[in-house]
């Protein structure tokens, strides 16, 4: 293991690093001169539309593309016989779950309304849909399934005959002896709880844009991709074309938030058809195919108990969670990421000994599955705390004290939970007591039972979290994940003194190029805007074969850029002092350069270090190679942030209608790289989260139809669902990263939903509390309502 | 195949343009102003938002003929030599935007509402932000930087 830059402690927070340096990325993005997917121009380009099958399952009879090859503009239409590839691969072994394969388009069967079944390029969007309208595809209709549970049922129709089952996975665990545990239990509590569907829906939409280069034999691949090293090896691996002949390109991206970390088919049939046709070819994806056709995320069903001694400490847990996969199973455990991190992080931030879990995969016809902030863990955190409030209110506790008797304690650290995450450090007590004092706890229930008396229904919802953040391979591991997840990071200091930083960690907003150019300035001295940070080309950047997803690029590839920049510090002090016949040990950086630590007069500029260091030969007597750029690898240990998200709701109770009054957030993501950059993850995934709990959700009707269609039918959070968000910090430095950084990002999606979900629960105490599902739409709230009252 | 005539950020284009062509495609691809995005096609997540003859308007639900003869402004409009507006100021200092996907069309949303309210009370910048979706910031930051460029003029 790799110990951290022995600096950085010292270091930070330095004159830039930790402050709310405003982001070099703006001024760009407010011209209006990002240069998104879309905003590509590629001369002789073809654009691709899909055609998709209508029906929830069904067999592909045939495909005749006659009529539509007639239409002006129309190139080509091109079906799954056209486009032959070797498997698309799954890099993520998982013991015991089953492997369905996944083609570019739909060969034989179509398996959820919306999949691929052919591409038709034309020379515009327009033309390419006139064309999708008039290709004739014979299906023949299959029976389907589009509920897990039913799924699962001996007669269900098999999604994947040769398997037998549409149970992918299944498998049960215990950890300590949670049958002992419910026998000593005073109480045990229940709930059965069904957690929406829902998706990403990033303003901008997927889309990818391929030039083959028919003499070299290379492959030119514009993705709007988080992962575009892994986008490479899995088109490598797919096409048989080398990956030193794949380049993927990742322009700006209008948002990601794990929906485009997969390869997606349909970028790969974009990029076998470019290679057939010899033609470039983009694909833009419409609003239509996003909320049907791209992955959707986080519909689980979870049913749990709680078992508590008398005095409310928490004995056991027993939860069964079944994810539904939708229809396949083959890209990144796609059909297990849900239920599978579910489980691992079921005992949250509780001391809870004695679990027991079972966990199920169960395909459908639906589209598959693909990450969404919080992984897995927003559905099983919210049927956790949900448990705990019930628990609370069937023994008469207040829930912030059932909280607080079973969190794990500030002595515990390092703490290793009963399913092996290693908790490094935390303020799971202090955030906690900070939420109570910002939220006015003690007023706000007297304030509820005021308003409860003349009819108002006010609820609060407290959500404590811990994050598994950072991940490496350590921390991918201990969350049962087995994917490599180190970084490299290239940084050099050009002969200008300008300062480049390669990296395979593209951002869809979070800042990278300002954080990074911030740890720049405090170790080199070199100006913030004298900083170049590069992220989004393969031919570029070292692999970073997991890139930007869970809340890691802060923790591994800022380990990996402060290894080389302390390197580089190094190697350009030893330079220095040759020019100014000094020892290297009497030097220091400063702004621009460095000087001699006793005579700061006698100094040089970052420049002339560089332009000495390449280009003048004596120089070689110390440094040798004259170079001036160091690449790093990181792969730190796990970390895992904390912190709390606190909801006030009042419920309307003749509408069903919730709003949210307040939102506050107490987070501890230990050290802050860039405060403002932090409150912004915070701001926008307790947005996302209060999206989930009230607003949003994926219907599929009886017949396999999705209904969510648009963005009227299916409702984003907007401006007058979401408070101003309160955010405070705790600071707990990991032990165990470079500079005590932690990762953060994910944590307003996992907790939001469940504070949300406990405080209506809380407001409909009244009537019974009995939240146990999401959204919470009007009409699900005045079921409550009413069947209480019935 | 229809002759249109149109005025965007000052500058006059003449072109030939299909009957069915949307007038966000028109700006973006006809004319290479990849400012003004599209994000849903139908009108409800403002993307596209431009100004058309002083008034803004979604691009996605105009054909490009219907704007013939008329004068639009663009985010691409607002700087004049490269020096942030005010707006744009606020929406920096403020960290207004992420990805910034969403951003040019709220900027050409709040540059007209800015005209017709000069002093806006936060209910009013809450009413306009609910036509329009951000997937990054949670709005408030949007909310506060249209009110700090609303007190800087």
């Amino acid at each position: 293991m790799p110990e951290p830059p022995a600096d950085l402690a010292r270091m930070l927070p330095g004159r830039w690093t930790g402050r709310a340096v405003r982001r070099v990325e703006d001024r760009r993005l407010l011209l209006g001169r990002g240069r998104f997917l879309d905003d590509l121009r590629l001369p002789g380009s073809l654009e691709a539309c899909f055609v998709r099958s209508p029906h929830p399952h069904a067999r592909v009879v045939s495909v005749d593309g006659s009529a539509a090859l007639a239409v002006p503009g129309v190139a080509a239409v091109l079906t799954a016989a056209d486009l032959p590839h070797l498997p698309l691969v799954d890099l993520l072994p998982i013991e015991g779950l089953a492997k369905t394969p996944q083609h570019a388009l739909a060969a034989d069967r179509a398996r959820f309304a919306g999949e691929a079944v052919a591409l038709v390029a034309a020379t515009s969007r327009y033309e390419a849909e006139d064309g999708a309208d008039l290709v004739e595809v014979a299906y023949e209709r299959l029976p389907h399934v589009t509920d897990a549970e039913a799924a699962l049922a001996r007669d269900a129709p098999l999604l994947h005959p040769e398997l037998g089952t549409n149970a992918v996975y299944r498998e049960s665990r215990r950890y300590g002896d949670p049958d002992g545990a419910f026998a000593a239990a005073a109480h045990v509590s229940r709930i059965s709880f069904r957690h929406n569907r829902y998706v990403a829906a990033p303003l901008e939409t997927r889309g990818c844009a391929a030039v083959w280069d028919e003499a070299g034999g290379e492959l030119t691949f514009w993705s709007s991709t988080q992962s575009p090293h892994l986008l490479r090896r899995r088109l490598a691996l797919a096409t048989g074309i080398g990956e030193a002949r794949i380049r993927v390109v990742t322009p700006d991206v209008g948002g990601g938030f794990g929906l485009k970390i997969p390869i997606h088919p349909e970028e790969l049939a974009v990029a076998l058809a470019a290679r057939r046709l010899d033609r470039p070819i983009v694909w833009v994806e419409d609003r239509l195919e996003n909320l049907v056709a791209a992955p959707h995320a986080k519909e689980q069903t979870i049913e749990a108990e709680l078992a508590l001694a008398a005095d409310g400490t928490f004995l056991g847990l027993r939860a069964r969670i079944v994810g539904d996969a939708g229809a396949y199973s083959f890209n990144n455990a796609s059909a297990l990421i849900e239920p599978y991190l579910a489980a691992g992080l079921m005992p949250g931030v509780y001391r809870l000994r004695n679990l027991a879990t079972e966990v199920i995969a169960a395909l459908t016809n639906k589209s598959p599955i693909a990450p969404y902030r919080g992984v897995g863990w927003t559905a099983g955190h919210c049927a956790r705390e949900l448990l705990v409030d019930r628990a609370a209110r069937e023994l008469g506790l207040d829930p912030a004290e059932l909280r607080r008797r079973n969190l794990v304690r500030p002595g515990d650290f390092p703490y290793e939970s009963c399913t092996g995450m290693l908790y490094d450090s935390g303020s799971y007590t202090e955030a906690l007591e900070r939420t109570l004092e910002l939220l006015g706890y003690a007023e706000l229930r007297a304030e509820q039972a005021a308003g409860r008396r003349a009819g108002r229904l006010l609820g609060v919802g407290i959500s404590p979290y811990v994050e598994p953040t950072g991940w490496g391979t350590e921390g991918s591991r201990q969350s049962g994940w087995v994917l490599v997840s180190h970084d490299a990071a290239r940084v050099t200091i050009e002969p200008s003194g300008e300062v480049a930083i390669a990296i395979g960690t593209p951002s869809q907003g979070q800042g990278h190029a300002t954080v990074f150019a911030q740890l720049a300035a405090d170790v080199l001295g070199v100006d913030p805007a004298d900083v170049v940070v590069r992220a989004n080309d393969t031919a570029a950047s070292p692999i970073s074969l997991p890139g930007t997803r869970a809340s890691r690029t802060a923790v591994v590839l800022g380990g990996a850029v402060l290894g080389a920049l302390e390197e580089l510090r190094e190697r350009a002090l030893r330079v220095a002092g040759f020019l100014l016949e000094a020892d290297p040990a009497d030097l220091e950086v400063v702004d621009g350069g460095v000087a001699l630590r006793d005579a700061p007069s006698r100094r040089v500029t970052l420049r002339e270090i560089a332009e000495a260091a390449y280009f003048r030969p004596e120089v070689r007597a110390v440094l040798p190679e004259p170079d001036l750029a160091v690449s790093r690898f990181h792969d730190p240990r796990a970390t895992y942030s904390n912190g709390v998200i606190a909801c006030v709701v009042e419920v309307d109770r003749e509408t069903g209608v919730v709003s949210v009054r307040r939102a506050v957030a107490v987070e501890d993501c230990g050290t802050i790289l860039n405060p403002m950059i932090v409150d912004g993850q915070i701001h926008g995934a307790v947005a996302q989260g209060i999206g989930g709990a009230l607003l949003e959700q994926v219907v599929y009707d009886a017949d396999g139809q999705p209904q969510a269609n648009t963005f009227l039918d299916y409702l984003l959070p907007t401006a007058a669902e979401v408070p101003p968000i309160e955010v405070e910090h705790c600071v707990s430095p990991s032990p165990f990263t470079a500079g005590g950084i932690k990762g953060m990002g994910e944590s307003g999606l996992v907790a939001t939903p469940a504070a949300v979900a406990c405080a209506v629960a809380d407001a409909l105490a009244p009537f019974g509390g009995g939240v146990d599902r999401l959204p919470l739409a009007p009409e699900a709230v005045l079921g409550i309502i009413q069947s209480a009252t019935a | 195949m229809i002759p249109i005539e149109i005025t965007v950020n000052g500058r006059r284009y003449r072109e030939t343009v299909p009957a069915r062509l949307l007038l966000s495609d028109f700006i973006r691809h006809t004319l290479g102003l990849t400012g003004t995005h599209v994000g849903c096609e139908h009108g409800v997540c403002g993307c596209c938002t431009i100004i058309l003859d002083g008034t803004s308007i979604r691009s996605c639900l105009f054909l490009a003929v219907q704007a013939d003869g008329s004068e639009l402004r663009t985010v691409e409009g607002l700087a004049g030599g490269g020096e942030l507006t005010a707006l744009q100021r606020a929406f920096r200092e403020r960290h207004a935007l992420q990805c910034g996907f969403c951003t040019p069309g709220i900027l050409m949303a709040a540059v007209d509402f800015l005209g017709r309210h000069p002093e806006p009370s936060r209910e009013q910048v809450v009413g306009l932000l609910s036509g329009h979706l951000c997937r990054c910031t949670g709005y408030e930051p949007i909310v506060e930087a249209i009110l700090d460029a609303a007190g800087e003029r």
